[in-house]
């Protein structure tokens, strides 16, 4: 037996004080550790690619932990999984990297550092664990180091902000905790698979408020209208590289709960009734007016990160429509949809997190925020420019870029759908509006921040360009969003073994 | 075979070369200019070694895939007469464009970005039009929107142009969601993305006739806004702001032509069960053609702006292929459908060169406007040769290209068209000769301006003249191709040569440009009232020409407006109810329950004065209890004291309580590891 998930998992832990020592001598080498664990985690989650591209779809290792609960301690990675965690050690790699210039001269960095590493643990965590229980502790510990940062490194008002923060996904918690407790009072299995098999024998009508307490709890994590408030407050008062770790995967975990937990685990009961398929549409509804929410706000923001913080809501919007087209109402897998959906978790994961580190870098350089004071500034920041253009391009939804070929994949379910539903023809409709919207907001955002006249005044300085650490953070993230864009296979490739049953 | 690699390079290599241009531009400016020629170069005789291969494949076109994103979705390569004609088209104006470039953008900045986009335009067209499935057409037919963007906002501190981008982007993005729905329907009802799939099962019947006129309806709607049709034609006015180079770019081979391609390869694809389409498609998109043919060509005579003119040309000339397609009943054996593919190449050539003779004009004058023109003919006296070409191939004169080819279309009309679709064509045909001779009037004719005179314009420099030397060479022979691209597009009945000019066209065409030339007579070199009233702007339809027919006043102040104002009346509704009415209403609790709390506050207060108060009261008048309270008071001191004494021996045992339980606690968690078997 191999502890490759055990390690992925026990690394970051052990680094928690590691990396709070060496920072207390340098921040710098504090940030190269972690993003060192970054990559050794990712190397080491690398090797069971080919597991889940073998026969069984799924890589597994069980530990023993706590008898008297019943429990087994068990990490798994399937085709879902190993993409989040992927894109977690990716951005987690690249906030890093990025943070050793954007947060030199900050105060404290070896706590900051030491709570990236804690934040690091537990979305591994939620992402490989099947232990619903674990699940939980990890989706807390995700949560409090997130807190801290929002306050303690943000700006303006950021304790305000991370204060709502907290208590928004605090509150979704407990909703959560309520459905796993239920979970476990009905089959008495804390243990996801276990759980999946047994809640087939319960009756639909106990296990639909289960249903709906943790995909109530999760929606909160996703920020979906109308539970989305504390998200343009916290993403736009935090620290770019927590922005981006923010908007790339703490949002995606609560995609990830939906699709792992809600579908998956606890959807399956309901498949067929009444019920099913009213929460289905219903998750379609709330999917499309979140994402024009978001889509018309963005366009009427003028501040940089807000403007970048609703177009999140407007694609966790995307996100749960493509996950309310899982199932047609007979039960059948609609499995465009899910390798469209999932594979958007990914594509919009990497492109914000781009986004947010390329806004990140234009108030560093400009000490600006509103999008009407700049203007004109492309060739004086080519590279921050570049990697603007690429991550709102992808937002917006333009080849080559990944999410493109994601949101197509979720369209081709949506018509797929539409035959055997009529329901959805208005939803796949409105959602069409919506790419245009999407890229509406998208090109505002370049015309006023990069093209155009500048406002800045007389700019002496020949290159605004940020420092390298910066420049290496945002290519990294540059070229997967456009390698995925061009070759999605990397990642359809693991999504398509999922199959749910 | 030759083919297999030649038509995967023959995209592949332009696209992954642009990636190279920053780099090699690193080698100095010299080196990066000859890059790109060279790559253009290898492209256009890519394209040009297709062409043997698509002819000799039988009838059958060659398909050959990758395994791209899964093993049912492929990359691919479809090569047939259509696709390796668009491929020679974009290739051959790919290398025009780029040796043009060398001399039009001479004293520009940020050449590298040009360049870079240049040859991904270029990439991305071809990739378009040799694309075997309809995922990875749509890929490149949006990418060929991006950069058609990143180019028509080249000049990017230019607010004008940056607008001008975001229009064209947003506007054809409107196309690509209709066109995305059609492509996103065929996939659900076949499971493929393939054109070899989707004749197949069309082939086959599979495809239910109400899916497929749906799906037909939607590619127009995608082909509609990508090739400028009405009610979508504005952007390519606006897309003017464009370098001149480009423009041609755009209007000839690539971005425009797309709308052309996809409709002429729908038409292939559906042609099984073309009867389905014959009901309203095909004439919804002929009227289409023949209305933007004809308001494109009004428009056409009223603007000032020198590309204004050739813009408005496009989509008028875009609209007779599209009418043309829309006539073309049995698909390929179909003269409407060859027809309008001969167009797109004749058009090709004389807009292109338009375009670059109005790029060297422009150079020359540093302005778009023709008020200012007038007399040029003196001062560039090579551009005012190859511009009467110009004007005589776009009017459809013989023997130029566009005669043939406006010939066939108009024939195709006449067959299958309605009696007022071939009013209106033979008017716009009228119309194109009145513009194009009112274009050479304004800006060769005539006294020398006083901006002129100011100037001094000189003829433009050999590496601009010589791209549009070579156009006009082709406008002048490639009408006299027709037979064998007839036969090489395997389109059995096309008139003869002889037939088409002496031909019942020929006549109605020598009538018609009687009437146009006489108005333009008029209009322009006598100075009669009706006609100056007519001209002056407070005329009701000079002000309906002059605003484009209010399509782009109703996009601009109506549509964009409205989805602006909207917008902030969410974040509005954002702020006051989302954001600010719950703290009011959770502040309005928080002051609620501090009044209750001070109001009780208060009344306890009064009560326990006034309690205590009425004790004292009561107290002093009763005097006779004044000794009792002693007593009782003595009592109670005295229980006091002994409770506490009793009190100091409890709290004593208290300490045993819990050292015991602290005992029992601690052999519990023994038990517990033991029996967890750690």
């Amino acid at each position: 037996m191999s502890y490759i998930l055990l390690s992925v998992l026990l690394l970051p832990t052990i680094a928690v004080p590691l990396v709070y020592l060496v920072g207390r001598k340098s921040a710098k080498w504090a940030a190269i550790l972690l993003a060192l664990i970054s990559l050794v985690s990712l190397g080491l989650i690398l090797t069971t690619v080919h597991a889940i591209l073998g026969p069984d779809h799924r890589y597994m290792e069980t530990y023993t932990w706590i008898p008297v609960l019943n429990s087994q301690f068990a990490l798994f990675v399937d085709g879902i999984s190993i993409s989040m965690a992927i894109i977690t050690m990716v951005l987690m790699l690249a906030a890093a990297l990025y943070s050793i210039n954007y947060m030199q001269g900050k105060k404290n960095l070896e706590i900051f550092y030491a709570l990236l590493t804690l934040l690091l643990v537990g979305l591994v965590g939620v992402f490989i664990t099947s232990n619903l229980l674990f699940f939980y502790f990890c989706w807390e510990l995700m949560l409090v180091p997130a807190f801290f940062i929002v306050g303690n490194w943000g700006y303006r008002d950021s304790y305000k902000a991370s204060f709502k923060f907290f208590v928004f996904t605090h509150a979704g918690a407990v909703f959560v905790l309520l459905g796993i407790g239920a979970i476990y009072m009905t089959t008495h299995s804390i243990d996801l698979f276990q759980a999946e098999r047994l809640l087939l024998t319960q009756s639909p009508d106990i296990v639909r408020w289960i249903l709906l307490a943790l995909t109530a709890g999760f929606a909160v994590k996703m920020a979906i209208f109308p539970v989305h408030l504390w998200l343009p407050d916290a993403y736009s008062e935090s620290p770019a590289p927590m922005s981006a770790l923010l908007g790339g995967v703490l949002t995606s975990a609560g995609a990830y709960a939906i699709i792992r937990i809600s579908m998956e685990t606890v959807f399956p009961v309901v498949m067929g009734t009444q019920f099913g398929t009213d929460f289905l549409h219903g998750l379609a509804i709330f999917g499309v007016i979140s994402a024009f929410f978001g889509s018309f706000i963005a366009l009427a923001e003028t501040d940089l990160k807000r403007i970048i913080s609703y177009s999140s809501i407007s694609h966790m919007g995307y996100i749960l429509f493509g996950v309310s087209l899982f199932y047609t109402s007979a039960g059948a897998l609609i499995q465009v949809a899910v390798a469209g959906t999932v594979l958007h978790i990914v594509t919009h994961g990497l492109s914000k997190g781009l986004f947010f580190l390329s806004a990140g870098s234009l108030m560093n350089s400009l000490s600006l925020r509103n999008i009407r004071d700049m203007g004109g500034i492309a060739g004086k920041m080519p590279i921050t420019g570049t990697a603007s253009a690429t991550a709102a391009f992808s937002i917006g939804g333009a080849p080559p870029f990944a999410c493109f070929i994601s949101e197509f994949f979720i369209f081709m379910g949506a018509f797929q759908m539409i035959p055997l539903d009529g329901f959805y023809i208005w939803p796949t409709a409105l959602m069409l509006v919506a790419t245009v919207l999407s890229l509406g907001y998208s090109l505002r955002f370049m015309s006023n921040v990069f093209l155009g006249p500048s406002k800045l005044g007389e700019i002496k300085k020949k290159s605004l360009e940020v420092p390298r650490f910066m420049l290496l953070a945002m290519i990294i993230l540059t070229v997967f969003v456009i390698i995925i864009g061009i070759y999605p296979s990397l990642f359809m490739n693991l999504i398509n073994t999922v199959t749910f049953l | 075979m030759l083919a297999d690699v030649t038509s995967w390079l023959v995209w592949i290599f332009p696209l992954v070369s642009s990636v190279f241009v920053p780099l090699i531009a690193r080698a100095g400016e010299k080196a990066r200019n000859a890059f790109v020629i060279g790559v253009t170069a290898v492209t256009a005789s890519l394209a040009l070694t297709l062409i043997p291969a698509a002819s000799s494949g039988e009838g059958g076109a060659i398909n050959l895939v990758a395994p791209w994103i899964s093993q049912a979705i492929t990359a691919g390569v479809y090569i047939d007469p259509l696709s390796v004609l668009f491929t020679c088209l974009v290739g051959f104006f790919g290398l025009i464009i780029a040796i043009y470039s060398l001399g039009y953008m001479k004293h520009e900045e940020n050449l590298t970005r040009y360049y870079f986009y240049l040859l991904l335009f270029i990439g991305s067209m071809i990739g378009l039009v040799i694309s075997d499935n309809f995922l990875q057409l749509f890929i490149f037919w949006e990418m060929v929107g991006l950069c058609s963007y990143s180019l028509i906002s080249f000049w990017n501190n230019r607010p004008e142009s940056v607008k001008a981008g975001n229009k064209v982007f947003i506007m054809t993005r409107i196309g690509d969601a209709s066109l995305l729905a059609a492509v996103g329907i065929l996939y659900a009802s076949l499971n493929t993305f393939s054109f070899h799939g989707t004749i197949t099962a069309i082939l086959n019947g599979t495809l239910p006739s109400s899916t497929l006129t749906v799906v037909a309806f939607l590619v127009l709607g995608g082909a509609i806004a990508k090739s400028a049709q009405l009610p979508l034609h504005t952007w390519l006015y606006s897309a003017m702001e464009a370098p001149t180079s480009i423009s041609a770019l755009l209007h000839a081979a690539t971005m425009v032509k797309a709308g052309v391609y996809l409709i002429a390869r729908f038409i292939l694809i559906a042609a099984p069960m073309i009867a389905v389409l014959e009901g309203s498609w095909l004439p919804t998109v002929a009227w289409i053609g023949v209305l933007t043919a004809f308001l494109g060509a009004t428009m056409a005579l009223y603007t000032p702006d020198i590309k204004g003119v050739l813009a408005y040309s496009t989509v008028s000339q875009l609209g007779f292929m599209m009418a043309a397609l829309g006539t073309s009943l049995a698909a390929s054996e179909s003269l409407g459908w060859f027809a309008s593919l001969f167009h797109t190449m004749s058009h090709a050539f004389f807009e292109g060169l338009g375009f670059l003779l109005a790029g060297g004009i422009i150079h020359a004058l540093g302005t778009r406007d023709m008020r200012l023109m007038g007399g040029l003919r003196k001062a560039m006296p090579v551009t005012y040769a190859l511009a009467i070409i110009m004007i005589l191939t776009t009017s459809g004169l013989p023997p130029f290209a566009a005669f043939f080819s406006k010939g066939l279309i108009i024939t195709s009309i006449t067959e299958e068209g309605s009696l007022l679709q071939v009013i209106l064509i033979y008017a716009t045909t009228a119309i194109t000769f009145a513009y194009s001779l009112r274009f050479v009037k304004l800006i060769f004719l005539g006294k020398e301006s006083e901006h002129l005179q100011k100037l001094h314009p000189h003829e433009a420099p050999k590496i601009m003249l010589a791209p549009a030397f070579v156009l006009a060479v082709a406008c002048l022979i490639w009408g006299f191709l027709e037979p064998w691209l007839g036969s090489y597009m395997g389109v059995a009945e096309v008139p003869s040569l002889l037939s088409s000019f002496v031909g019942l066209e020929t006549a109605i065409f020598a009538v018609i440009l009687i009437p146009a030339g006489l108005l333009i007579y008029a209009a322009y070199w006598k100075n009669y009232s009706i006609m100056n009233s007519l001209r002056s702007a407070s005329n009701p339809l000079a002000k309906l020409l002059s605003h484009g027919y209010f399509f782009d006043d109703f996009y601009e102040k109506v549509v964009a407006k409205g989805v602006m104002l909207f917008s902030r009346g969410v974040k509005f509704f954002e702020v006051v109810f989302l954001e600010i009415f719950p703290m009011v209403f959770a502040n309005m609790v928080i002051r609620f329950a501090g009044g209750v709390h001070k109001y009780f506050e208060a009344a306890a207060d009064q009560l326990l004065t006034v309690i205590a108060g009425r004790t004292v009261d009561s107290a002093a008048k009763v005097k006779t209890l004044d000794s009792l309270a002693d007593r009782f008071l003595d009592i109670i001191a005295r229980h006091t004291l002994r409770s506490a004494s009793r009190a100091e021996g409890s709290s004593s045992s208290l300490q045993h309580y819990l050292a015991a339980a602290l005992l029992g606690f601690i052999v519990l968690v023994i038990l517990l590891i033991i029996s967890v078997g750690v």
